[in-house]
């Protein structure tokens, strides 16, 4: 009951006409990022977070969150018709929903995307709700060694489930723990690792390593192999509407879907790749058609669709309740965040209700918004498609650059853009993920903290993370995850010989 | 054609720089002179952890390269003049940037990377540049509270109010 009291509290800041315009702005700039390829949710956030320095944070976060949903819904489109998608979490729809505007039925895969997309994210945003303040309970017998252990944890398993080899992974989430390195360290005031440069002294900043990486990095690799990928646009033929055949297979993936993707987001289990894989094999294993599967079966475009939605509301939870990141825009949220000097976890609940069920009030408008620009709408997102490539990414550059220089008015900044924007291509190149890199940066100097201020309580007895039941528990599963896969390997390997 | 052989190269180089930073990581630490305190850890213990682990990494990733599983298998079509071409690009900017101001230097890098994209019409893409950043910089300098360089069109632009 206090929570539905919260949510209509919520719903009042939400509704208000100012932060109804942001959640507008937010679903419309996050379809369009979302349709748009090279550009993502992540990279958006983060190129956004100069610029809504001045504005209100409940504004802004609204607005954030719309775009984090949005380019959910975008992204289908881009999958479904051009093959490429949009973000890794479409990359499924791609494989049916392709085949179907190949077969003339683009539409009606479009319609499945968006129907399902509403339905998980209205259903996810529901659990949402209840699920967030039930971990603020929890939230609140945590100290930091628990904190710090399930900071390990959510570092540990956005590594190991993220590309197919454990020693990138982590290469790429130490590359990212080590530039969190970088700057005063602020316990003692020392400072590590500035080479003697004033600007390193407060660290490198969140938003330079994202857009270094997703954009700059992502666009020489897509500039490397332009000449190599043709892509074919399938245009929009006939009624967009679902038949009842449609109707009837897609509402059971739609429902299937959204429960594997809110709890494998709120899990510090990490993006929204895993769902959308899990809901297309079991749509595949329960279907009366299996070897439709590959050649245009709308339930494998109805069921990931809908968990790629429902897993963003569920990375929400954590990083509201607990300020755990689960994904690299839910990092790049909470860098904005402390941006505004805000600290998400169950103090943020107490002294800003307004920001928190605000927004996740706002997540309820914006997904009935975003069902009316995607499905009616279309048409004209399929146009951002015709841009022509060589704008597109010279604009994501432009971009790029400005919002690296107006973090500080630095040239600085630009230069440390570039050396990361090449290190991100050569991670593109050699498959390293960068997601683990930019989790590592912004939960690394947390951890840290968390960790000192656990020795500080014990008096310097490191027992502490062994002698709390719920830190040990913590432990126990991150050890699990990281070492199953190895073991499993070794186990196939000996099988084999 | 970039093959399986130039990969591993490559593979070998990432390797190389994860234990290359690891050991430089260490060994700042070590160097690092830290005042005497009280505090149960200090700012050393997270530095040697780190160069740890990527030390242990990155001897790993150099055996996957020469012994294990690499990316693309079987061999990657890489394109290099492009890269090269947006690289400087980028470079330019910086070098211009706050001579020349935003909407010169933005202008010419929308230029750059869209001919490196292989865009015929280098006019027209100058063109479009100069009004993307442009109106980028209208937005910035008078609508938000932001300052990008104005440069040598200073004369030419009416101050942020």
């Amino acid at each position: 009951m206090e929570t539905l009291a919260a949510l209509g509290h919520g719903f009042a800041v939400a509704l208000t006409p100012y932060n109804l315009l942001w959640a507008l702005v937010g679903v419309t700039v996050g379809t369009a990022v979302g349709v748009l390829p090279g550009i993502g949710p992540a990279l958006t956030v983060a190129l956004l977070l100069p610029v809504t320095y001045n504005l209100d944070p409940t504004a802004a976060f609204i607005m954030f969150g719309g775009i984090y949903y949005g380019a959910m819904y975008g992204s289908s489109t881009t999958s479904i018709l051009l093959n490429t998608p949009g973000e890794s979490g479409s990359i499924v729809t791609a494989i049916d929903g392709h085949a179907m505007a190949r077969q003339g039925r683009g539409a009606q895969a479009l319609a499945t995307a968006a129907i399902g997309s509403f339905i998980a994210g209205t259903i996810a945003t529901i659990a949402l709700t209840f699920v967030a303040p039930a971990m603020v309970r929890l939230a609140l017998l945590f100290g930091p060694a628990e904190y710090f252990a399930l900071m390990v944890l959510a570092l540990t398993t956005v590594t190991a489930v993220l590309g197919n080899s454990l020693v990138r992974g982590l290469s790429s989430l130490f590359l990212g723990l080590a530039l969190g390195l970088v700057g005063i360290d602020l316990q003692t005031g020392q400072a590590r690792f500035t080479l003697g440069i004033p600007e390193l002294l407060d660290g490198i900043d969140t938003v330079i390593v994202a857009v270094g990486l997703f954009a700059v990095g992502e666009t020489l690799y897509v500039a490397a192999r332009s000449r190599y990928e043709t892509e074919e646009l399938y245009a929009l033929r006939g009624s967009i509407w679902l038949s009842r055949e449609d109707w009837a297979r897609s509402w059971k993936p739609w429902l299937r879907g959204t429960a594997l993707g809110f709890p494998i987001g709120a899990l510090p289990a990490g993006g929204t790749e895993i769902p959308t894989f899990l809901s297309y094999l079991l749509e595949k294993r329960l279907s009366k058609r299996p070897e439709e599967f590959g050649k245009g079966a709308i339930e494998a475009v109805a069921g990931p669709e809908a968990a790629n939605n429902a897993s963003v509301a569920g990375t929400m939870a954590p990083l509201l309740a607990l300020g755990l990141p689960t994904s690299a825009t839910a990092a790049i949220m909470l860098a904005a965040f402390q941006q505004y000097g805000l600290q998400p976890g169950p103090l943020l609940f107490e002294s800003n209700p307004g920001l928190v069920w605000g927004l996740i009030a706002s997540l309820y408008i914006g997904n009935a918004l975003l069902l009316v620009l995607n499905l009616p709408l279309v048409g004209l997102w399929v146009r951002l498609l015709t841009i022509p490539k060589p704008w597109l990414y010279a604009g994501i550059l432009l971009f790029a650059t400005m919002g690296a220089y107006t973090l500080n008015n630095n040239v600085f900044d630009l230069i440390l853009l570039w050396v990361i924007g090449l290190i991100g291509f050569g991670m593109r190149v050699l498959e390293v993920p960068v997601a683990p890199c930019i989790v590592g940066l912004i939960l690394g100097p947390l951890a840290e903290q968390q960790f000192r201020r656990a020795l500080a309580i014990s008096q310097g007895d490191p027992s502490v993370f062994v002698t709390h039941p719920l830190a040990l528990l913590l432990f126990a599963i991150a050890a699990v995850l990281l070492l199953t896969p190895a073991v499993l390997r070794y186990r196939q390997r000996r099988l084999a010989s | 054609m970039t093959t399986g052989r130039s990969l591993r190269i490559g593979e070998s180089v990432l390797g190389l720089c994860v234990l290359g930073l690891g050991l430089f990581i260490a060994l700042q630490t070590f160097r690092m002179k830290v005042a005497p305190i009280h505090a149960a850890v200090g700012p050393r213990l997270f530095p040697y952890l780190i160069g740890a682990g990527l030390i242990v990494l990155g001897i790993l990733v150099l055996r996957e390269a020469w012994f294990g599983r690499i990316a693309h298998a079987e061999g990657v079509e890489l394109d290099w003049p492009p890269v090269g071409i947006i690289a400087a690009g980028l470079v330019l900017q910086m070098l211009l940037l706050e001579r020349l101001g935003w909407i010169l230097a933005g202008g010419l890098l929308f230029m750059v990377v869209a001919r490196a994209f292989g865009s015929p019409r280098v006019h027209l893409d100058a063109a479009l540049g100069l009004v993307l950043a442009g109106l980028i910089f209208v937005l910035f300098n008078y609508g938000l509270d932001l300052r990008l360089p104005a440069g040598i069109l200073a004369p030419l632009l009416a101050p942020a109010g």
